[in-house]
């Protein structure tokens, strides 16, 4: 009501609009007015993905702010996370060495998601991914030829090890798997602990890292900069699983177990099948995440490989909207946030866990701006 | 005997950071929400109550701002699940690594991380500490031990002796129906975030300032994670609550033993127990049947008042 006079009051822009006798509670607020909210029935692709860009913008400004806050300036912000990435080889080659292992971590989570199933346990798959790997390389288990494929294999079995008992406690007695999952992290961190400081110790520097890995238990570099075949490994992992939930029955069936699990379990769908085999999927994936790392980065299980990556592989899954071919870009985003980072902890001292906060951050923001796009938020003027 | 009495005079101080951190959870759930930031708001606590010690130099204030830390951090929580309805796994989780990577970066720059402090003294009262064995475990304690089974009482007298807490259960079983009762559920919800926040909070800054007497990063080491399966464990009850917190304290306590009578049991094995033990709890409660059955009705769900049921 345009027309209507600021001073015009609510009773009788209220009789104005219902029919006589029709009875009208008191209203209830009496300040300028309110918020009302609408949910929305039906919301455009083009409308969501704007939303989200407009989350993903926010919390960026919330990450400048909080870089300024710790001393960096805003021509710092700029030549950490732009001019120093993108104006020189070495930084994007840093950043798509990086992007490796955090594609694979996300695709893990990726698949675990889809069928609801919450992996909180990434860092201890990986653990025991590059534990089983590394097994296979400091026993010198088959010809050297055939040392990486044994390795990969030998990592993706440790991985689907370690998520085998959550996954079947939650089917089997409906354990909640967030749990069951995160506490296996630490068990993994304090057998990893145990090999490095005990039996696998390096005989030759003493320190707490497995042997250095033979030249051929290492993945090849493809012969730009030092990126390694890590990279390659990533992205076939990344389209074979967007085949595989996007195009298969098993992906078909993970979409109805996702929508609604008792429409699916009246229908047909082997529900505890498909998640069972997402679950063990996923830990095989981690544990793949794992083998990137020590193989394709470090050439050698240090005692820290794993840190940060389970909730980056939350954050991909999550920003990509568990769809595999979206994480691959999104894990390059965050790998340019991982190396930024490295570069701020150098020149402005500020420590690692920045990279941790701004992830957060990020998806505090953009899981806040979801509200916007699911409801219709309007201003009611008046009130009483 | 010695080492009997000296392990149970050490389980109360290791079993409070557990309590306190189920209590607080507790309240919280009861409102329906589901707190997974239990871990992050423990850090918080920690972090807050060793800084305010540096600051400070008083221990007692210093777990008052613990608690007052995390209960002002938990509003951002309860600004996305109550406000923005943000799905309340993704908001804990977002939650846990907000204040790891805060706390970090916070006692990184103040130069807090592995400063030793004075932490809290004990308080032996005068007269029973002195009775043998049972004055070691009972009196020789410190001052929030002694307060934590009247923090129990207040709690559980809260939620079911007044009708604030009873409106807070509704809240949590059947938000449709205590909101046509005009029960603000925002309200109650946010409250019972930040209470629940607060005391979690101190839990932590009980670890810091009197267990550890240090700050290093990500020292709740997983407890605010074995606090939640204690609840379920609990299945809601503080007094089941409480008894497994005293269970894992003396696990925990147990671990420093071990070693120091020389049985030979490497020392990562026994580190492990505390997490292994937790997933063997919530297998014996899963065991005894539907743990769903006592959770509050509406727990994890956000109430959309738009929305009919």
């Amino acid at each position: 009501m345009p027309s209507a006079a600021p001073w015009c009051t609510m009773a009788s822009r209220a009789d104005a609009d219902t029919p006589a006798g029709a009875a009208m509670p008191p209203p209830r607020g009496r300040g300028l007015g309110r918020f009302n909210l609408e949910i929305r029935q039906h919301v455009s692709p083009l409308r969501q993905t704007l939303v989200l860009l407009g989350g993903l913008v926010v919390g960026l400004v919330a990450t400048a702010i909080v870089l300024m806050l710790a001393g960096v300036g805003l021509s710092g912000i700029y030549q950490e996370f732009v001019l120093g990435i993108f104006s020189n080889r070495m930084s994007i080659s840093a950043v798509l060495v990086q992007a490796a292992p955090l594609l694979v971590v996300g695709l893990s989570a990726v698949v675990a998601f889809r069928v609801r199933f919450w992996n909180i346990g990434i860092e201890g798959q990986m653990i025991f991914g590059s534990i089983f790997a590394t097994f296979v390389a400091i026993n010198d288990i088959g010809p050297e030829s055939l040392r990486l494929p044994l390795m990969l294999v030998a990592a993706a079995l440790g991985g689907m090890l370690w998520i085998l008992v959550p996954a079947v406690l939650k089917l089997r007695l409906g354990i909640n798997e967030i749990i069951s999952t995160l506490l296996l992290n630490y068990v993994a961190f304090n057998y990893l602990l145990y090999l490095l400081y005990g039996a696998w110790k390096d005989p030759r520097s003493s320190f707490p890292n497995s042997e250095q890995y033979e030249p051929f238990e290492r993945l090849p570099m493809i012969g730009w900069e030092n990126v390694s075949w890590a990279l390659p490994l990533a992205l076939v992992l990344a389209v074979l699983i967007w085949w595989l939930l996007n195009v298969s029955r098993f992906g078909f069936y993970a979409r109805f177990v996702d929508a609604n699990p008792k429409m699916a379990a009246a229908v047909g769908v082997p529900i505890a099948f498909v998640t069972l085999a997402a679950a063990l999927m996923s830990g095989a994936v981690s544990g793949i995440g794992g083998f990137v790392v020590s193989a394709g980065i470090e050439g050698r299980m240090t005692q820290s490989f794993f840190l940060g990556y389970t909730f980056s592989g939350i954050l991909i899954a999550f920003l990509a909207r568990n769809n595999p071919l979206i994480a691959i870009l999104v894990a390059l985003f965050v790998g340019v946030l991982f190396v930024a980072g490295q570069s701020l902890q150098v020149f402005y001292q500020i420590p690692g866990s920045m990279v941790q906060l701004i992830q957060a951050i990020i998806v505090i923001s953009v899981a806040a701006s979801e509200f916007f796009v699911r409801h219709r938020v309007h201003w009611v003027r008046g009130g009483g | 005997m010695d080492f009997l009495v000296k392990w149970i005079s050490n389980v109360p101080v290791f079993a409070v950071p557990f309590a306190l951190a189920a209590l607080g959870l507790i309240l919280t759930e009861k409102s329906g929400v589901l707190s997974l930031g239990a871990e992050g708001f423990m850090l918080m606590g920690a972090m807050a109550g060793v800084g305010a010690v540096i600051v400070t130099g008083q221990p007692l204030a210093a777990l008052v701002i613990a608690a007052i830390a995390a209960a002002v951090i938990s509003l951002v929580f309860a600004a996305l699940v109550v406000v923005l309805r943000v799905n309340q796994v993704i908001a804990g989780l977002a939650m846990v690594f907000l204040c790891q990577g805060l706390t970090s970066l916070i006692a990184t720059t103040e130069g807090w991380t592995s400063r030793a402090i004075v932490g809290l003294a004990k308080l032996p009262i005068p007269g029973l500490a002195d009775i043998p064995v049972i004055g070691r475990i009972a009196f020789q304690q410190d001052l929030v031990v002694y307060l934590t089974i009247p923090i129990f009482i207040a709690v559980q007298w809260f939620l079911n002796r007044t009708e604030t807490g009873l409106r807070l259960r509704a809240v949590g079983e059947n938000p449709e129906a205590a909101d046509s009762a005009g029960v603000s559920v925002a309200l109650y919800r946010t409250g019972a975030i930040m209470a629940g926040a607060a005391l979690v909070g101190l839990a932590g800054g009980y670890l810091s300032v009197a267990v550890a007497k240090i700050w290093v990063d990500g020292m709740a080491g997983g407890r605010g994670w074995i606090a939640i399966a204690l609840v379920i464990f609990a299945r809601w009850h503080p007094w089941r609550a409480l008894l497994g917190a005293v269970l894992f304290g003396a696990i925990e306590a147990l671990i420093p033993r071990v070693a120091a009578i020389g049985v030979q049991v490497p020392q990562y094995f026994m580190l492990m127990t505390p997490y292994v033990a937790t997933l063997l709890v919530m297998i014996w409660a899963a065991m005894r049947g539907n743990v769903r059955l006592d959770e509050p009705g509406a727990l994890g769900r956000p109430h959309v008042r738009e929305e009919r049921r």
